[in-house]
């Protein structure tokens, strides 16, 4: 069904090439990074919608009575009490409470969980749960190549799933997902996504993938709705401030550090909790949001100066492409990361004037 | 197949250089080099008056995603560059070839510059080959 070596293709493989798509490879895998341009994507997402084959994502599939106790022991987020069609984002940690990867957990039903992970974390996230995994009461089944995902995100979004699945899409609260079995072989519809804007997460047959994009690509062309690779997929999530797996963490950030503490459940026991709770106490660096005054481009990398010393680099750095300025994340001490602290970034050699902001950008 | 205009001299690095009446040469990047690029978003632009060896690093376009490097195409002394680019650095995408113009040299030894560049019909195959 699949090649057997060299980057995975997603079943819209053609689709993106015959939409103008460029390909590059991204996690082992061959994906879009953009069609007509970043900018331009950015910008329909923004104001009208945007679709994104996001098939590269994993899905592990957990079932059985303790299936939800499970994943909730190993996340930082009691998601055993989430209610079926609820899912949540959350952080699975090692022992140091160092994030392995971060990822949504979707309670299909009662005794029937998906996880979905970042594509380059797949194959560790699943070692790492086969190491955990009681045995009994649970069982893991990896079908990361058995779903297709496609996101449809922005204003515009709601108009076209509700055409789509004939249910009101406006009224699907945030972090809901609804099962349509009778739409594509079997379709799921999350109320999720990477963009900040309204938007849903489909999540459908593998074989169902050309078909699905095709009726959404009918559906919104009136909309607006235009095909948008990872290029704007980074773009997009960087004014939002989400975190991007490997980069602004990688196996070496926690919850706190990660500005998500939010997500932690204190009054649950999960993997960490005890290295998370002593940095609490000890304080510790967090992910701060950096706008630069100056023109200029900064990069992940550049070092973040203040009064003349090194106070962190950036993971994350590029244009807003929404607020025309440079944006950027950096892990900050305090008393540094309050807001409006001033900063210069060293692009090249050059300072560039900036300053800490409140997260998000936009 | 990206645009590629006679009478324009072409570099290896996908720069182009337009002669002009003074002698000097207008620089800019080529058509294919600004669509491989897409959504230039800044521009950082040399000093006037600095004199650079062919194939040094005189200016960056920086896209969305990655900064490039523009390499002097011959020798010589920047007289001018396209300040219009600090506001508008999209013009390199939009017109690559007139507006998107990058700066003006005086080149030492003009024809001998000319003579390492290729001509529009050895550019296009060039281009042709890597596209």
């Amino acid at each position: 069904m699949f090649q057997t070596d060299g980057p995975l293709r997603t079943p819209l493989h053609q689709t993106h090439l015959d939409a103008g798509g460029r390909i590059v490879d991204f996690a082992g895998w061959r994906m879009p990074i953009q069609y007509q341009g970043i900018v331009a994507e950015h910008k329909a997402v923004r104001s009208a919608a945007g679709i994104f084959d996001v098939s590269h994502m994993g899905q592990l599939r957990f079932q059985g009575p303790e299936a939800a106790s499970f994943l909730g022991r190993m996340v930082v987020s009691a998601v055993d009490r989430l209610k079926p069609g609820e899912a949540r984002y959350t952080h699975l940690c090692d022992e140091r409470a160092n994030l392995i990867d971060d990822l949504i957990v979707y309670r299909l039903a009662e005794r029937d969980l998906l996880l979905v992970p970042n594509a380059a974390m797949v194959a560790e996230v699943r070692e790492w749960f086969e190491k955990h995994l009681p045995a009994e009461g649970v069982t893991m089944a990896d079908e990361s190549l058995q779903w297709v995902c496609l996101a449809v995100q922005g204003p515009r979004a709601e108009g076209i799933i509700s055409q789509v699945t004939g249910a009101p899409a406006g009224e699907f609260k945030p972090f809901s997902v609804h099962i349509f079995p009778e739409l594509f072989g079997g379709l799921l519809v999350a109320r999720t996504g990477y963009t900040g804007e309204w938007g849903v997460e489909l999540m459908g047959p593998w074989e169902q993938g050309v078909a699905i994009w095709e009726t959404l690509m009918a559906v919104g062309a009136e909309a607006g709705l235009v095909p948008c690779g990872l290029g704007a997929r980074d773009t997009l999530r960087l004014e939002k401030g989400y975190l991007l797996s490997g980069q602004d963490f990688d196996h070496d950030r926690t919850s706190l550090e990660t500005a998500c503490g939010w997500l932690v459940d204190w009054d649950h026991d999960f993997v960490g909790k005890e290295a998370l709770a002593a940095q609490k106490e000890a304080g510790f660096h967090r992910l701060t949001g950096i706008k630069v005054l100056d023109r200029g481009m900064i990069r992940p990398g550049n070092e973040v100066l203040h009064d003349g010393q090194v106070v962190g680099k950036l993971t994350s750095g590029g244009l807003s492409v929404t607020l025309k300025h440079g944006i950027g994340l950096a892990y900050l001490p305090l008393p540094i990361r309050k807001p409006e602290t001033p900063l210069t970034i060293t692009v090249r050699g050059k300072p560039l004037n900036a300053t800490t902001v409140k997260l998000p950008f936009l | 197949m990206s645009k590629v205009i006679d009478d324009l001299h072409y570099s290896a690095e996908h720069e182009w250089i337009k002669v002009l009446e003074s002698g000097e040469v207008s620089v800019g990047i080529t058509d294919h080099a600004q669509d491989s690029l897409s959504d230039i978003v800044y521009v950082e632009l040399p000093e006037v008056d600095t004199v650079y060896q062919k194939g040094e690093a005189m200016a960056i376009v920086e896209s969305v995603k990655a900064a490039s490097d523009i390499f002097a195409p011959l020798a010589g002394k920047v007289t001018m560059v396209n300040e219009a680019l600090e506001e508008t650095p999209e013009l390199l995408n939009e017109s690559p070839y007139e507006l998107g113009w990058l700066f003006h040299m005086e080149p030492e030894d003009l024809e001998a510059g000319k003579a390492e560049m290729m001509d529009a019909a050895a550019y296009r195959e060039f281009v042709a080959a890597s596209e």
